[in-house]
């Protein structure tokens, strides 16, 4: 019977026009997957922390999957200084638009970056010299081999 | 398939934009091959001279404009958005079939409005067009528009004829000022706000000009009755603030505002009261007032799960189906899996807008693509939420799908404007402060989308059994065109109703039309009565077969089987005789074979010809001597002097206490209906002395006299014709019981001469009137089949009625 071949039309029909929804739809998710794939193959620069006190022999810290590091007194933060003079949470370096940015978190001493006091964030490059309280932190950045973006 | 591959890998925007097209064109190509094939299918035969045609047409030029939008799309943007064309090119395309298949014409105009749109598109897109005139010039634009739509209050017409004079025509063609004056709000209000932002100040004197002007589009819009184009703007109006504000009272404010212009609207407006009742209980009037919703929600019903299929479903039923219902034309013919695809094409489309209006490089452009993609989301929800008795019915457009070239036109000028804005896209989007306005807007028409999903499977699937057995469902009159109803036999298999004609013109045909007031009719415009009512599910094939043959059927052809032959305990010899001899008496006979229960014979009178009730049609109702009442099923007389000979037999007086003769009447059946699969007045209520009796009632105890006082079970409906397996017999309900005592009974009727006895009763009637009851059978020892026989005259005839029954008795025993 012709409604038989109807029929068969009908089906493909439907198997075509979810076929188009499911393109979509998976399109959709791929381009998602493949903006965070995107994301996340942006490499962190790694960083490195040469940490001078007068009294304290001199201490070097390697972040190389950290995109956050708070310098401080707390026992949290990444970067731990045991200095009087230090707040609890004195500075933050951050990983953002593929630089490292430092930023004074509101501390009673205040930060210091290459002698100047720091008032909003600031990119930092390799041989900055970072000055919280008494404490003098030199960056290194290890830019070689390493893809950008 | 690539597409189903999840290993992260890039696929630009031109393979998405041409895949997606490439399936759009196939599905399309499938539904014009159905388009193609339906009118074959219907007719159940493989007449290749009904294959339809024009329809490639429109497809041929729907392929041509994606072929140039896919080369445009390389060449030119490839940075576009890739999902926007190719949705809204599929929603166009499935559009312009189903309108085509409504009718050629309106298809063929679609078709040109469509490549006219596409046109202007593709050409738009090609022109590098500055998004920023439009924010230069936005007073000039919204002026322009309300000037355009304000002239329709002059010069307004309607391209149909009568109805609302929204439009403006000349030579032919014919513009809807109301539509693109949508798009010029939103770009307006978009290009007002862009200029405004951060909000600080004070709202009202930062809303005062656009509330000045949305209120004149608004009050323009009113004196039209354009009530859906009115609410979008408000919708729109309300959500534009909210986007460009962050102020989540005033989305509350308009809201309640909306509220209340409605409750105001209602008691004060005509049209919105009609609307509103019509919404909020629609079956109060379904011929009426609601007429378009509940064949709106027919057609969903109609469509189920699997939908008809293109061609095969009569979404023409409902009025306008190829503008404001042709969501409905393709819920009936896709049916929920449709659209299901439909809603989340829309979603799709939706979400598309907001992530590009997100990712804008600038005000202007964030809140007009918002203000786009609000607009086509609120436009399709109110649409189908009216189609669906979600929301109530206005006349708005489902964007890109239904019929109309202002609509489609405005659609895909929406469409170029979304398109612009994602393809200048820029690196880093300007800040948003707030994104929760465009993350709730966004929710909140896809929480739409979702109500209208769950709304169609309620009418597709919950509720359509109950709403397709509705006699005001046509669909059941089409079937019957096109399927066999099942015959009305008599005990000797002679055809009392046929079905004749050929597939797509049958027609019913009454051989014994005295015997209307039983066997009834059916008819596409009076329904049904009689026993074409009460054996419906037979006659129509849905109730005896397999269910699998009929679940088979409706796949095919969204219609039942051929329809089962019914036999009936009647025999027209003698059925014949009690016409002739009942005649112009006004009254009814009844006679029953006195053992078995089936009765042979049952006329009623005044009758009428079921065949000419094309004709007759409205004049029976009322026509004198109610000849659609049958009076042996659906008339209770009074008794009082007719049941004495009862009082006899059972307790050989005739003063009885109250308590023994509702013990007799009990044990007579006379407080029950007869179950005969007849329509039947209810009987009198139980222990009432002196209860109106049916003729038919009575025919027991007639039996149960000439039966030596055993009451048969009634029987009519004797056996049904299934395929395969014969004539299956349809048993009577109940058993036969010794009602009257036996020796009461002989000695009753011994002293009576002749082969059989009679009881002849007058009974008063109102003020004046009077019935005469007969009752009579073959005397007890009687050779051959014992009979019982009731004759009822509505008048004082004794003489009369026994005349008749003897005449029929002799009839009856030849």
């Amino acid at each position: 019977m012709s409604a038989v071949l109807l029929l068969g039309l009908r089906i493909l029909a439907a198997v075509v026009l979810y076929g188009f929804v499911g393109s979509a739809l998976s399109m959709l998710w791929l381009s998602l997957r493949q903006q965070s794939t995107l994301v996340s193959n942006r490499k962190v620069i790694p960083l490195t922390l040469t940490i001078q006190t007068d009294d304290v022999p001199t201490r070097v810290l390697k972040f190389t999957e950290t995109t956050e590091i708070v310098i401080g007194r707390d026992p949290d933060c990444e970067c731990l200084l045991e200095d009087s003079t230090i707040s609890a949470r004195h500075a933050r370096l951050t990983f953002h638009h593929n630089q490292w940015w430092l930023e004074d978190l509101q501390s009673t001493n205040g930060t210091r970056l290459n002698d100047e006091m720091l008032g909003t964030a600031t990119i930092v490059v390799s041989a900055d010299q970072i000055r919280c309280g008494q404490t003098t932190l030199t960056v290194n950045l290890e830019t070689n081999g390493v893809a950008h973006g | 398939m690539p597409a189903f591959n999840f290993k992260p890998q890039y696929l630009p925007p031109a393979e998405i934009h041409s895949r997606l097209l490439k399936l759009a064109a196939l599905f399309l190509s499938l539904n014009a091959a159905m388009l193609s094939l339906a009118p074959v299918a219907r007719s159940r035969s493989w007449d290749l001279s009904l294959l339809r045609w024009s329809h490639w047409g429109g497809l041929a030029l729907w392929l041509l404009a994606a072929w140039l939008a896919q080369r445009q799309f390389t060449r030119h943007t490839p940075d576009a958005d890739p999902y926007l064309l190719p949705i809204a090119a599929l929603l166009a395309g499935w559009g312009m079939l189903s309108i085509w298949r409504l009718s050629n014409g309106f298809g063929l105009r679609q078709a040109a409005w469509l490549t006219v749109s596409m046109t202007v598109f593709l050409t738009g897109l090609r022109t590098p067009l500055n998004l920023d005139i439009l924010r230069r010039y936005k007073y000039l634009i919204l002026t322009s528009g309300l000037l355009l739509t304000a002239l329709t209050l002059f010069f307004g017409t309607n391209p149909g004829g009568a109805g609302p004079r929204l439009w403006l025509g000349c030579c032919g063609l014919y513009l809807q000022p109301s539509e693109p004056l949508k798009l010029l709000l939103i770009i307006y209000l978009a290009a007002y706000f862009a200029s405004r932002l951060p909000i600080r100040t004070h709202l009202l004197p930062l809303l005062f000009p656009t509330l000045l002007l949305t209120g004149l589009a608004l009050t323009i819009l009113l004196i039209q009755r354009d009530l859906g184009t009115a609410s979008i703007f408000i919708f729109l109006y309300a959500a534009i603030v909210y986007l460009a504000s962050a102020k989540r009272r005033l989305l509350g404010i308009s809201l309640g505002l909306l509220a209340a212009a409605a409750l105001t609207g209602y008691f004060t407006i005509d049209l919105i009261r009609l609307r509103i009742d019509a919404w909020l209980n629609p079956w109060a009037d379904p011929s009426g007032n609601s007429y378009q919703i509940i064949q709106s929600i027919l057609a969903v019903a109609s469509g189920g799960i699997d939908g008809r299929g293109l061609g095969m479903g009569a979404p023409g039923l409902v009025p306008v189906a190829q503008s404001d219902f042709i969501f409905t034309t393709i819920s009936e013919e896709f049916g929920l899996l449709g659209t299901f695809a439909l809603f989340i094409l829309l979603a799709i489309l939706i979400v598309r807008g907001f992530i590009i209006a997100i990712r804008a490089g600038s005000n202007f452009r964030r809140l007009l693509a918002a203000g786009i993609a609000t607009y086509f989301g609120a436009q399709s929800i109110l649409i189908i939420g009216g189609n669906l008795r979600l929301l109530p019915l206005t006349g708005v457009t489902l964007p890109f799908v239904s019929y109309g070239g202002s609509s489609l036109l405005t659609s895909f000028l929406a469409l170029l404007i979304l398109t612009q804005v994602s393809s200048e896209l820029e690196a880093e989007p300007i800040s948003l402060p707030q994104p929760g306005p465009y993350l709730h807007i966004a929710a909140l028409l896809c929480i739409g989308l979702a109500a209208g999903t769950l709304a169609n499977g309620w009418w597709a699937i919950w509720r359509a059994d109950d709403l397709l057995a509705r006699t005001d469902n046509p669909r059941r009159s089409i079937a019957d065109r096109f399927v066999p109803r099942g015959s009305l036999l008599d005990r000797q298999n002679q055809a009392i109703t046929i079905t004749q004609g050929e597939a797509g013109h049958f027609t019913r045909l009454t051989l014994a039309p005295d015997l209307s007031p039983l066997i009834g009719y059916t008819h596409p415009i009076y329904g049904q009565a009689g026993l074409e009512q009460s054996l419906d599910p037979y006659l129509r094939g849905l109730q005896g077969l397999p269910a699998l043959d009929i679940w088979w059927e409706h796949l095919l052809y969204g219609q039942p089987p051929a329809g089962l032959n019914v036999r009936l305990s009647l025999d027209l010899g003698i059925q014949a005789a009690a016409d002739r001899l009942l005649g112009k008496h006004a009254g009814a006979i009844v006679l029953v074979n006195a053992r078995s229960g089936e009765i042979l014979a049952s006329a009623s009178h005044p009758t009428y010809n079921a065949n000419l009730l094309d004709n007759l049609g409205e004049t029976l109702t009322n026509a004198p001597g109610s000849p659609l009442v049958n009076r042996a099923m659906q008339v209770l007389y009074p008794s009082t002097a007719a049941v004495t000979p009862l009082f006899l037999a059972e307790y050989g007086t005739t003063s009885l206490t109250n308590a023994e003769q509702v013990q007799l009447f009990e044990k007579l059946r006379f407080y029950h209906t007869p179950d005969l699969r007849l329509p039947a007045s209810p009987a009198s209520p139980a222990g009432k002395t002196e209860p109106g009796l049916s003729p038919m009632q009575m025919s027991v105890a007639a039996a149960a006299l000439s039966n030596a006082g055993l009451c048969p079970a009634l029987q009519l409906v004797m056996a049904v014709d299934i395929p395969g397996q014969g004539w299956v017999v349809l048993p009577p309900d109940g058993r036969p019981e010794q009602c009257l005592d036996q020796q009461g009974v002989i000695e009753l009727l011994k002293g009576i001469p002749g082969p059989f006895w009679q009881f002849t009763s007058q009974s008063k009637v109102g003020s004046g009137g009077a019935v005469t009851w007969l009752i009579g059978g073959t005397r007890p020892g009687w050779q051959g089949t014992p009979l019982g026989v009731v004759i009822l005259l509505e008048e004082d005839a004794p003489g009369l009625a026994q005349s008749l029954g003897m005449d029929l008795l002799e009839a009856a025993i030849k």
